[in-house]
């Protein structure tokens, strides 16, 4: 695959005809976040390494994540659920190239993949009447719809592809909602949340359930490894008295393994991880937990709880080329090293839930 | 309490004084939370005593007994957390919204296989959720794909059943309040809330997500979209009980916001003002099971209501949130 850095390099010598926007003599950005501003809009930005913003753009409502392209400088940016719009973004104009909307009768959940090849795109969505998951299959070229398959359970939110470029995992958070009553939660009695391996042509390779203990664990966020290792992160629905896991590690095959910080951090959460990453090296995982101000971090081999770094309000998180990067809802960007959490940034804004590393699969 | 609280005010300076949960967490803790439990455990005796001597669906003595546990449960539901949400019993008293008509499904099992698990109440206690509670209960009286079905015998022992597993279910929590009570009045040590500032975002929540509870989902769900309202899916609307819902979870919840806002009379007043408008508006609806909503005008009343219960809301995120000092970030208070 076309080494992504120098191809980008390369289209930002070529726009030397096209008129130069401002922030191109910066450079292309290594991340994407939306964002509240001070003046009301909700905008989506790119960042460059340190976490300065190199562009911004307006978007209709309040944005959720965003998908990145496996080798042009684009991206998918989406509303955060239950929107119906998501935007093609030329990430070296920081221009829309084209709206991406919601059938009728489905909404997005705020995430999407690329396909490897990158001639498709796929989305999270519910198909409301129904309360079933979906996911919808775009042409990444036109982006016309070219059709849906069962995400294998209720409420996808986050899906990855795996290495092996021909499997999607999906996170089916088990949780129903439908427009009409905005956010509310309409199932928790019943919600059975799982993880879904699901080949590109909608055929389900396996699915894993948690113990019926851990059943109002919603499994929303996910994490790739290079080897196929999966990370989730969860959201637990249940009573704040208890303390579960907010972390797991799954490779396909095997029995997921659970990791949980000493109680006397785990408590601290109030059972809400908001985003999940592996650092660059494979070495760790890591999750934010903006209700507990606090980012948690585990050696991925031994399973051990690493360390806590209090931080207001933290959400946003990605590999970056050093380490893990967070952004906070305080307006902050900053990495991980062995001495602590480093801001590199403030930005005059509020950064939302998820930091989206632009890069090609490790 | 409202004394003690005075008091305190007067004695310390202003900084500490904001740090002082005490008073407040006294008074939600005694004056709003325990008795509004012990209230639905006599209701609920009452609908289990009631449901013994007389199953007839169409008895008036059953149906005003139901109906007032029913109202004591809705006065008290918005505290959904500790001994609430145990073993799930909030879900258990109320499966709502029933988005899979779980609940039609459960009876129907019961009664076509005459489940004996009607004949102990912990038998019972352990059948599927949706079978369990207020609104199973209305299906056996109000629904008339109920009164015919199987044998009638057994349908009475149901309803008994019903009643009987109710009436465990709010004596448990009133029973499991009374030794969870201190540990809002005394948070850290044991306590699950580390701090006075932890107990009272706790108390924070439980008026924000009964708001947005009555306002999404009891008001939102009948109203569906302009295109498509949903009439068929206003809460309880066997019973005619819809409206009454919002209309006493707004009182319920005009009493938490007050005894939470008392240090800040010009916040509590914002707020008994919105409430005073949207419980106005409630009760000059005459819509009882919002089949209204199916007119235009019918519904433009409905939107109302919703937009006033919406507008105490507002008040209650932007004035007396942050004014009690409770932290809520843009990823934590509404992440994703």
């Amino acid at each position: 695959m076309t080494n992504r850095r120098g191809f980008i390099a390369g289209l930002a010598a070529a726009a030397s005809l096209a008129p130069v926007p401002a922030w191109a003599s910066v450079g292309a950005p290594s991340f994407l976040a939306a964002a509240l501003f001070p003046d009301g809009s909700y905008r989506l930005s790119g960042l460059d390494q340190a976490g300065v913003i190199l562009f911004s753009i307006p978007l209709p409502a309040r944005g959720h994540a965003a998908a990145a392209h496996p080798f042009k400088a684009q991206a998918v940016a989406f509303a955060r659920r239950p929107g119906t719009f998501a935007i093609v973004i030329d990430c070296q104009s920081g221009t829309i190239i084209r709206p991406l909307e919601a059938p009728k009768g489905r909404h997005f959940y705020g995430h999407g993949t690329f396909s490897a090849d990158g001639t498709r795109f796929f989305t999270t969505e519910n198909d409301y009447e129904a309360a079933e998951g979906v996911i919808g299959v775009w042409d990444a070229v036109s982006f016309k719809r070219l059709g849906e398959f069962s995400s294998g359970g209720t409420g996808p939110h986050d899906m990855q592809l795996l290495p092996d470029g021909n499997t999607l995992v999906i996170a089916n958070g088990g949780i129903e909602t439908h427009p009409d009553t905005g956010r509310t939660k309409l199932n928790l009695p019943t919600m059975q949340p799982n993880l879904s391996y699901i080949d590109l042509s909608g055929s389900i390779r396996a699915q894993v359930e948690l113990p019926p203990a851990l059943r109002k664990n919603s499994i929303r966020h996910l994490a790739v490894r290079g080897d196929g290792l999966v990370g989730f992160a969860m959201q637990w629905q249940g009573g704040l008295t208890e303390y579960p896991p907010l972390l797991g590690l799954h490779a396909l095959g095997k029995d997921p393994l659970l990791l949980s910080a000493p109680e006397a951090d785990q408590s601290t959460l109030q059972g809400y991880a908001g985003s999940i990453a592996f650092s660059a090296d494979g070495q760790s995982i890591a999750i934010t937990c903006p209700r507990g101000d606090a980012l948690h971090r585990f050696d991925v081999s031994s399973g051990a709880f690493a360390e806590a770094f209090a931080l207001k309000d933290v959400c946003g998180l990605g590999s970056g080329s050093k380490g893990l990067v967070f952004t906070t809802g305080t307006g902050a960007f900053g990495a991980l090293d062995p001495a602590g959490a480093e801001i590199s940034a403030r930005s005059d804004c509020q950064w939302d839930n998820h930091l989206i590393p632009i890069r090609s699969f490790g | 309490m409202r004394i003690l609280a005075y008091l305190t005010a007067i004695l310390v300076p202003l900084v500490a004084y904001a740090q002082d949960r005490a008073p407040i967490l006294m008074d939600v803790t005694e004056t709003h939370i325990l008795p509004r439990f012990a209230q639905l455990a006599n209701a609920t005796e009452t609908l289990a005593t009631t449901a013994q001597t007389d199953c007839d669906p169409a008895s008036d003595d059953l149906r005003a007994a139901y109906g007032r546990a029913f109202d004591s449960w809705i006065l008290a539901s918005h505290l959904r957390f500790g001994p609430t949400e145990t073993n799930d019993r909030a879900f258990a008293m109320a499966f709502w919204p029933d988005t899979k008509g779980f609940t039609p499904k459960a009876l129907s099992r019961h009664i076509e296989s005459e489940d004996a698990a009607v004949d102990t109440p912990e038998a019972y206690a352990e059948t599927s959720i949706a079978g369990r509670g207020f609104m199973a209960l209305e299906r056996m009286l109000y629904d008339q794909a109920f009164a015919e079905q199987g044998r009638a015998a057994y349908r009475c022992a149901l309803i008994r059943a019903i009643a009987t597993d109710i009436d465990q279910n709010a004596k448990a929590m009133n029973t499991d309040w009374q030794t969870y009570a201190p540990n809002l009045t005394q948070p850290g040590g044991d306590s699950p809330y580390r701090t006075g500032d932890e107990a009272m975002q706790e108390l924070f929540r439980a008026l924000t997500t009964g708001l947005e509870f009555t306002a999404d989902t009891r008001l939102g769900r009948p109203m569906g979209t302009f295109e498509r309202p949903r009439p068929n899916r206003a809460e309880a609307r066997r019973s005619a009980r819809s409206l009454r819902h919002v209309e006493l979870s707004l009182i319920a919840l005009r009493d938490l916001a007050a005894r939470l806002s008392f240090d800040h009379p010009e916040i509590a007043a914002d707020l008994d003002a919105a409430f005073a408008q949207a419980i106005d508006r409630a009760q000059s609806l005459d819509d009882p099971a919002f089949a209204g909503v199916g007119t235009a005008q019918g519904r433009i009343r409905v939107e109302a209501l919703q937009q006033s219960v919406n507008d105490i809301r507002q008040i209650a995120s932007a004035e007396l949130g942050p004014t009690l000092g409770i932290s809520a970030g843009f990823n934590s208070l509404d992440g994703d």
